[in-house]
């Protein structure tokens, strides 16, 4: 069965359909992307899977379970994670702390205990520090785990948010374009992490990216969206002939490809 | 050891402090009006901490926060003025009696922190402010028609028993519960709201019930800080919690640095004492409200931080190495040999 089963989802803003019958069937241990011009509506797929915004029509299951209805904060405790296109850190808190308030409704010492400070209280919180500098060693980020993260440089911005996510342990993640921004050598860098995410921690991921030499070797399949609806569908050798696609870009006036 | 050091130094030095200040009160230097000034500083030190809760680190905005003190006062008052006889009390009832009031008063404040807190925190956006102002103004009008406690004119007659010692010590205790609340998952959540509610949300926190949770704990504390007052003063008046207190600890806290328990602190401090020390300059008190703005605007606009802007000293902050290393070491050998090689 799919982990991720989304049928027919859609939305429409004032009129304008954002998102028209989109669909999708994702395998656990996949890596696809979701491609397409500027303002076809890949990020806001995003939203309506992380439940930010309500879909007027279609059905989301993860892992059979209806996601429908529930708040943001239920999604991702469900387990979806995510990162933002513009990054969204905790910007006056730690590196560490970001991550840890990733997992704020995992931990279960109750309200007096934190206040008291209690043996029990600092042993969980000692473990979750390991357990977040862990995370933080896998994308090279344990050396700056003090350091307030508005002070991190931009790249390592973007590393962070992916290792803040996957604090939730998600059962899918969702990056939205993770290599936005960047330059080429750390391109590489962040397509070596996220193919090692899939490969080692066999993580399900749904990507949103522009830079095509980034998303064509790593993903199994690719999804092109275009004014909201799914043109093409298929493995990058595929979507890379299919005239739909190609079309699409030219007449959209597709930036990226560099 | 570094560590244990830290942790006793502070009630040591306070303990210190205490006793210097009884020396200097027994050679004349310092005469119980002083004191009776630094007891007020201390009630005030506890009030802009608590709003410090919501308003720094939640990044919501109570402006109403005396509507909690007034609460606290008169639910403590209640209990030892007119349920324990007051100043005819048993003396040996007096000290447990007190305490239990001023529980009273801090659970009071705080059921009613969380009726107003709950359906208004699930709203997003800046609906705290419009209902804390109101509910400040609602407490203060609805206090004004009790008669059995005194209606506008007030309570009277509330034993003395709030001292320096009393004072000192739920100081100490306020600054060590909100650190240790900071410095847990409830001062995380907190903080990522504020930095991003969005992410938050993301991030699976149930923002609503982490904004309501800082909002009642901070309501708690302002109660109980109000039942302090209430036996400090002897005699309390529902206009004495206008809306001219609430903007008052709003300048203490945005003067010290909102986000930092430090400067909540000497904020606090240090605007009880100016205005006292300027005396001879003549009653200032008609005054204050402008010059209390007055300063917000310029701190709003040339120091938006504050004085301490998020800074901490240690014993308000919690490195990560101070829980990791001792633990490392006791629990676990091979972590200890690691660090020590
Ligand atoms: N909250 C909103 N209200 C109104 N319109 C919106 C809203 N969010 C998105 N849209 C519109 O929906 C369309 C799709 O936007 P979306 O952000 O999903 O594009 P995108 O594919 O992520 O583009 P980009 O590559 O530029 O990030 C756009 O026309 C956008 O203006
Ligand atoms: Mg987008």
């Amino acid at each position: 069965m799919a982990i991720l089963e989304v049928k027919n989802l859609s939305i429409e803003f004032g009129g304008l359909k954002a998102v028209e019958d989109f669909n999708l069937s994702l395998e656990k241990g996949e890596l696809i992307a979701i491609i397409g011009p500027n303002g076809a509506g890949k990020t806001t797929i995003f939203n309506m899977l992380t439940g930010i915004y309500p879909p007027s029509n279609g059905t989301i299951h993860l892992d059979g379970e209806n996601l429908l209805g529930r708040k943001p904060f239920q999604f991702a405790q469900a387990g979806i994670a995510r990162t933002f296109q513009n990054i969204r850190l905790f910007s006056n808190a730690s590196v560490i702390d970001n991550v840890k308030m990733a997992n704020t409704a995992d931990s279960n010492e109750n309200f007096f205990e934190s206040i008291l400070r209690t043996p029990g209280m600092v042993e969980k919180e000692r473990q979750l520090d390991e357990h977040a500098l862990e995370l933080l060693s896998l994308f090279g980020l344990e050396g700056q785990a003090d350091t307030i993260a508005k002070n991190l440089p931009y790249g390592a911005q973007r590393r962070l948010e992916i290792v803040r996510a996957l604090m939730l342990n998600p059962k899918v993640l969702l990056l939205d374009e993770p290599v936005a921004g960047m330059i080429t050598t750390e391109l590489d860098e962040m397509a070596q992490l996220v193919k090692e995410l899939r490969e080692k921690h066999g993580q399900t991921i749904i990507l949103i990216e522009h830079h095509m030499n980034f998303v064509m070797p790593i993903v199994d399949r690719i999804i092109v969206l275009n004014f909201g609806k799914t043109i093409s569908e298929g493995t990058p050798a595929e979507i890379q002939k299919d005239p739909r696609v190609i079309e699409a870009y030219l007449g959209g006036g597709f930036h990226g490809n560099a | 050891m570094k560590n244990k050091l830290n942790s006793i130094l502070p009630p040591v030095v306070l303990v210190l402090i205490y006793f210097l200040i009884q020396l200097l009160l027994s050679k004349k230097i310092l005469n119980p009006y002083h004191i009776q000034i630094l007891m007020f500083a201390c009630v005030n030190i506890m009030l802009t901490v608590s709003l410090n809760i919501v308003n720094g680190f939640t990044g919501q905005f109570c402006i109403g926060h005396a509507g909690f003190m007034s609460l606290g006062a008169y639910g403590s008052a209640i209990i030892t003025t007119m349920l324990f006889g007051g100043m005819k009390m048993d003396p040996n009832l007096r000290i447990p009696v007190f305490l239990l009031s001023l529980l009273v008063g801090g659970i009071l404040a705080a059921i009613v922190g969380f009726l107003i807190g709950l359906p208004t925190l699930k709203i997003k956006g800046d609906y705290l402010a419009i209902v804390t102002l109101a509910f400040g103004e609602i407490v203060r009008s609805t206090l004004r028609l009790i008669e059995p406690i005194g209606a506008a004119r007030g309570m009277i007659g509330i034993p003395k028993i709030t001292n320096l010692a009393w004072m000192f010590f739920f100081v100490m205790i306020t600054l060590y519960i909100t650190r240790n609340f900071v410095y847990s998952r409830y001062g995380r959540a907190s903080i990522a709201i504020r930095d991003n509610e969005i992410a938050a949300d993301a991030m699976g926190i149930n923002t609503t019930r982490y904004k309501v949770i800082a909002f009642v704990f901070a309501a708690f504390i302002a109660g109980v800080a109000g039942g302090l007052y209430a036996h400090l003063m002897t005699f309390i008046q529902p206009d004495s919690f206008s809306f001219v207190k609430s903007n008052e600890l709003l300048v203490y806290l945005y003067a010290g640095g909102s986000g930092s328990i430090t400067g909540s602190v000497l904020g606090a401090l240090v605007l009880t004492i100016i205005p006292e020390a300027l005396r001879f300059l003549g009653n200032l008190t008609n005054w204050r409200i402008v010059i209390y703005a007055v300063i917000l605007v310029l701190i709003m606009l040339y120091k938006p931080s504050g004085l301490f802007g998020g800074k901490e000293i240690s014993f308000l902050r919690i490195n990560r190495d101070s829980f990791r290393k001792p633990f490392n070491k006791f629990n676990d050998p091979k972590l200890a040999d690691k660090q020590n090689s």
